[in-house]
């Protein structure tokens, strides 16, 4: 790994609406030198998640430091977990994100621009969890 | 015996959300522990989710405290980042 690679962070939406929204404002609160990539909907542009989207999008985030995969709701979730079951198809690590998704979105691309290694990045989106907002 | 620095500045403008990551990220570029204290609450600053919930707002006064090796030259970055935040800041 270099020194300068960063965590990569893919979003996970059924919306590619959501998903680029997403990673547009995480990339600037996050400053910008983090690889966002957004993998929303079906593969026909619907509603939806998409495996082979997803998996591009892993591999367009990876840049040496592994990749942290933030879902947004239910088969979003289910997806990700039968990629990550097929093994040697994937860069190392990628982990699952267990967050909300605008915050553990911000949270882990300040955590991956300063630095952090996948550990911290994906502890930073987790610890959004608890974040209030008032 | 680490070190430990203090200043406070009043803010000219709300902490919006993009300085509140610039914010983070200074921080997290030290070794030392650097806190955000508005009133009573006080937050790590290097938690981005945690310093946009501090309610830093236009007039607040905010306390920045750091403890550690670089814990001087920590509070001057995060200051100087406060002192950016303008009334029309985004």
């Amino acid at each position: 790994m270099s020194e300068d690679a960063r965590v990569g962070i893919v979003l996970v939406s059924h919306s590619s609406a959501l998903a680029e929204g997403t990673a547009e404002l995480a990339g600037q609160i996050g400053g910008g030198s983090v690889h966002i990539v957004p993998a929303g909907g079906t593969d026909d542009g619907g509603i939806g998640t998409s495996a082979a989207k997803v998996r591009s999008a892993i591999a367009a985030a990876n840049t040496g430091a592994g990749v942290l995969v933030l879902p947004d709701l239910g088969s979003s979730v289910l997806t990700v977990r039968v990629l990550l079951a097929e093994p040697g198809k994937l860069p190392e690590p990628v982990v699952l994100a267990d967050a909300p998704f605008v915050e553990g979105a911000v949270a882990a691309t300040v955590a991956a621009a300063a630095g952090a290694d996948i550990k911290g990045v994906l502890a930073a989106a987790e610890e959004a969890r608890h974040a209030r907002k008032l | 015996m680490p070190e430990s620095s203090e200043a406070a500045i009043t803010l000219a403008g709300d902490l919006h959300a993009r300085p509140a990551g610039s914010l983070a990220l200074a921080a997290a570029g030290f070794a030392s522990a650097v806190q955000l204290a508005v009133g009573g609450t006080s937050v790590d600053a290097k938690s981005v989710l945690s310093v946009m919930g501090l309610g830093a707002t236009t007039g607040k006064q905010v306390v920045v405290r750091a403890t550690g090796p670089d814990a001087s030259e920590a509070v001057a970055a995060i200051i100087g980042i406060l002192a950016r935040a303008t009334p029309v800041g985004g």
